[in-house]
């Protein structure tokens, strides 16, 4: 078996460094997929090297470029030294006190996402909770809320000015008891709100694949429900716990929209928010932007290698695979109580802000009291009529629906190769796929900055350069999405197809790729959905031209423009609801998840 | 030469050798099955041959053409090799419909008129009427039949089966096992058949391949191999059998008690050593009491009911006599403790090696798996 010579290097980044290298190992790539001394298998070939290449540049790019960047005592594209000045500067004690914020407000966050994700997947898929389909729904859509929206719905809500404390002033004339949305409990408590689905949706597999027999077993051998559910079902959701906190825990690490929205009024920073600081504000300081970057982007990724080596043990403990009817354990005089979480949270996560944005965007000034509101359609028509809103929704929808397609299709390519036909340099394919899955966003675009001031591609402010944030960022959705179908495919149909007479090609395209679209289809809505609210990528690098909506919406916001901010995101999430229904309804595939 | 030819065969997974150098031929128009327990290597040389896996050494020809040489460096594309092949899973495409799986060997090399290649091999099989269907909307057996049919519509030069009947009741296992025996002496083209059940192996095969640990331990036709077993796993494998240990005393066998035993002269190639007598159950005459009568040819045991266990057609009982306990087959009923009599014929007792089964090893073939750490995301 010929070996590429950086597998043996253990690492694929520490190879790529080396350019010469890596071009020597791509040009024998084609050869790779064939079996050895085969023939007739070169187009699969060519297409692998070609993948290979475009991942490992996408991947490797704005790492390489981090790296160079953290050492330069410069901004990006203007002359300077190499200097170990911003790494020595991470011992400053305002980095140490951002990363201890940060940790403080990921740990936090997680802890109570999950608690609360894993009650709402037990509530609804375990006992007789009577409104599941609803809850499943809701919950669902408050995944899809972004983010930054949800921080700024809450800030109207919370803030000094914000509509609590109008209602204890005004409305019953309590001076002595204010709130402040403006700190770490605030943040922490945005972030749980918006992680609570998260939780919700990776508990949900495994609460709901467990083979019934061993809680059945449980009943048998004299345990109450409530026993079986301590001493036998939560044991076993260890790993499942242990895996979705850590993904947990990479998020809310790597959150952007939240902290900035509500972090930097109260003073608050951490690491993400801080690497949009330097870069943003002067005095600038994109190396230990750099630095930071790199750190933070350490931390998720050892987080996310921990992750996958859990769900790899864990697998096997707990889905056997034949998920049964399961008796649901009654809620008797725990009803209302649950009844009642489960309102609370649909309120606060997604329709109180959904509300309260409308509400917002429908008044002259902001007064807590419908009554008094000068209601006008001033913002709609303002938003509606603006040019650069108009470029905004054009660029939105061209990343979005183009972008998302061309990720789905090469996540699709890498997984076949990385799952199916495995030829020499697959494991580094794979890692290199989900290296870039531990890179904050704000970081990935630091880094793209960083290439993109120094490479000579004119790349810097289009849309392309956009486009290949996202599609870098959640490569790894796509890949998970094809991969996870190209496994649960029984190998013998693709076989069956070459002793039939067709070459691997056409088994692809004949075979592989009709069976496996329900897949895709459900890899494009999750990657477009994905592209459609991100905005901590983005926010580093666009420009007046290539804006997209989620940056519109923030800026309206940061010139405290409240009720132009909530006139855009109500049309922006119509028109997500709009492009959801319609995806849905066109590929009946994306439905399955 | 017409048929498969396969000769010095060698597969390894990593430290694992899977397939240790094996040679058989195929001839043209014959039915050979690849027999042995799992893991013994029999799968792996039918995807060797079939193209699905690469062998690390030795050479495969089909019909005269070689179709894979390590040595060589000759290696020819599944999809080139012109075959016919039934998977045990039987991978019938869930997105065609019957009429458009049988098709696809026809359509994939750039055919447009399919109808009646299509239309002759779903008669063949006798499915006609759902050519239409979807597959799910099939039973196990019916898409056992569309898997033969989408074999067979090209007219490949070569038949390959990977244990197609494994996933079938009995009693349609049965009636499959002589629908693939008639369609394959219909086509005339030489089969390749792979199974771990003896049963399917002796009704089906012209010539039947016995592997154990990668390696072909005997080959011949079913009456051979279960009349001649050269060695104790081969005779295990198929058929049931006693083994009484036995040892040579003054020219004359002896089992363990010393009681004198005649054996199949031609199996005995006159050692001194202590050996393994193959003897059938079926070959045993079960009598009660204690019969006196002698006869020079025939071995007579006398002993006593062990144990029976009731199996339909007969009793199949436990008898301790000559220092072993013996299963003999009868259709007396009799308890535990009666005094029997065992009788039997010198030709019915052969003397094989003493070779068991070795040591099961698992190929190391399962597939990797990726995890997917987003796969509940909706």
């Amino acid at each position: 078996m010929r070996q590429l010579n950086f597998r043996r290097t253990g690492s694929g980044l520490a190879s790529l460094a080396s350019p010469a290298r890596l071009l020597r190992a791509v040009a024998r790539l084609p050869s790779a997929v064939a079996l050895p001394r085969g023939e007739g298998f070169g187009v699969l070939g060519v297409i692998y090297a070609a993948v290979f290449t475009v991942v490992a540049l996408l991947a490797s790019i704005p790492v390489v470029a981090l790296v160079l960047g953290s050492l330069r005592d410069s901004a990006p594209g203007l002359p300077g030294h190499w200097t170990w000045a911003n790494w020595a500067n991470l011992a400053s004690p305002g980095v140490v006190e951002t990363l201890l914020t940060t940790l403080e407000v990921a740990g936090l966050t997680t802890a109570f996402a999950m608690v609360i994700g894993t009650a709402l997947a037990l509530i609804i898929h375990r006992t007789d909770f009577r409104w599941s389909a609803a809850m499943t729904a809701m919950l669902g859509l408050s995944f899809y809320f972004p983010s930054f929206i949800l921080a700024m719905a809450w800030i109207v809500i919370g803030s000094p000015g914000g509509l609590i404390n109008d209602v204890l002033r005004d409305g019953m004339g309590i001076e002595s008891v204010s709130v402040d949305i403006y700190g770490v409990t605030g943040i922490v408590f945005v972030m749980v709100l918006h992680q609570v689905p998260f939780a919700y949706l990776t508990m949900r597999g495994p609460i709901m694949g467990m083979d019934p027999s061993y809680e059945e077993a449980a009943r048998t051998a004299g345990a109450s429900p409530l026993t079986m559910l301590r001493r036998v079902t939560l044991p076993m959701l260890s790993y499942a716990l242990a895996s979705s906190a850590l993904l947990s825990l990479v998020m809310a690490l790597e959150q952007f929209g939240i902290p900035v929205l509500i972090g930097v009024p109260g003073r608050v920073t951490v690491l993400a928010t801080q690497i949009y600081l330097l870069c943003r504000f002067p005095p600038t300081a994109y190396g230990l932007a750099a630095a930071i970057g790199l750190t933070l982007a350490a931390i998720t990724a050892a987080a996310i290698l921990l992750q996958r080596r859990l769900a790899r043990g864990g697998r096997a403990v707990v889905t056997t695979g034949k998920a049964g009817r399961i008796t649901p354990i009654p809620l008797g005089a725990w009803r209302w109580p649950a009844n009642l979480f489960c309102g609370v949270y649909i309120a606060m996560g997604l329709v109180l802000p959904s509300l309260i944005l409308l509400y917002t965007s429908l008044i002259k000034f902001f007064t807590a009291n419908p009554f008094d509101a000068a209601f006008t359609w001033r913002n709609y028509v303002y938003v509606w009529n603006s040019e650069a809103t108009q470029q905004a929704i054009l660029n939105t929808m061209l990343v979005s629906g183009g972008g998302a397609l061309i990720g789905v299709l090469l996540g699709a390519a890498c997984s076949y190769f990385t799952v199916r036909l495995q030829p020499t340099g697959y494991r580094v394919l794979d890692m290199l796929v989900m290296l870039p899955f531990g890179v904050p966003g704000v970081v990935l675009g630091l880094g793209l900055l960083w290439a993109y001031a120094y490479l000579p591609v004119p790349l810097y402010g289009t849309l392309t350069l956009i486009v290949l944030a996202y599609v870098t960022r959640f490569l790894p959705y796509a890949t998970e999405t094809a991969g996870a179908r190209f496994v649960q495919l029984d190998r013998s149909l693709e076989e069956a197809a070459w002793t039939a007479g067709a070459s691997r090609q056409s088994g692809v395209w004949r075979i592989v790729l009709p069976l496996s679209l329900p897949s895709l289809q459900s890899g494009y809505f999750l990657l477009f959905m994905a592209f459609f609210r991100e905005i901590s990528a983005t926010i580093l690098i666009f420009t007046a031209s290539t804006s997209v909506l989620s940056v519109s919406i923030w800026a309206f916001f940061e010139q405290a423009n409240w009720g132009l901010a909530s006139a855009l995101s109500i049309l922006a999430m119509i028109l997500m609801l709009a492009v959801m229904s319609l995806l849905l309804w066109a590929m009946p595939g994306a439905r399955q998840r | 030469m017409m048929g498969i030819t396969v000769r010095g065969l060698v597969k390894t997974y990593g430290a694992t050798t899977v397939i240790d150098t094996i040679s058989f031929d195929v001839a043209d128009g014959e039915f050979v099955t690849l027999l042995g327990p799992s893991g013994c290597g029999k799968t792996t040389t039918l995807r060797c041959i079939a193209g699905l896996d690469t062998p690390n050494g030795g050479l495969i020809a089909i019909n005269g053409r070689v179709v894979s040489d390590a040595r060589e460096g000759v290696f020819v594309a599944p999809h080139k090799r012109d075959l016919g092949m039934v998977f045990q899973s039987y991978a019938i495409w869930p997105h065609l419909t019957v009429a458009q799986n049988v098709a696809f060997p026809l359509t994939v090399k750039g055919e447009r008129n399919t109808g009646s290649a299509v239309g002759w091999a779903l008669d063949i099989v006798g499915m006609t009427h759902l050519a239409e269907r979807r597959p799910s909307e099939l039973s196990g057996g019916q898409q056992q039949r569309v898997a033969l049919a989408r074999a067979i519509a090209a007219r490949p030069q070569v038949l390959l089966f990977d244990e197609p009947l494994s996933n079938l009741d009995a009693r349609l296992r049965d009636r499959t096992r002589l629908e693939i025996s008639r369609i394959q002496r219909e086509l005339k083209v030489p089969a390749l058949y792979v199974t771990h059940d003896q049963t399917e192996a002796l009704s089906m095969s012209d010539r039947v391949i016995v592997m154990e640990a990668g390696r072909v331990v005997q080959q011949g036709t079913p009456r051979e191999l279960y009349h001649r077993p050269v060695n104790r796993f081969v005779a295990d494998f198929i058929g049931s059998a006693n083994f009484l240990e036995v040892r040579r005393a003054e020219r004359q066998w002896h089992l363990a008690d010393g009681t004198p035993i005649q054996v199949d002269p031609l199996s005995d190639a006159g050692g001194t050593e202590p050996r393994v007598a193959l003897l059938r159950p079926e070959a045993i005459r079960l009598d009660a009491g204690s019969v006196v009568e002698q006869n020079s040819t025939l071995n007579r045991l006398t002993g006593s009911v062990l144990g029976a266990m009731y199996l339909g057609p007969h009793i199949e009982y436990v008898v301790a006599a000559g220092g072993a306990h013996i299963r003999a087959f009868s259709r007396l009923e009799l308890p535990p403790g009666s005094p029997v009599t065992l009788t039997f014929a010198a030709d019915d007792c052969r003397l094989v090696d003493d070779t068991a089964a070795s040591p099961k090893r698992n190929p190391a073939s399962d597939y990797p798996r990726q995890s997917p750490i987003l796969e509940n995301i909706p």
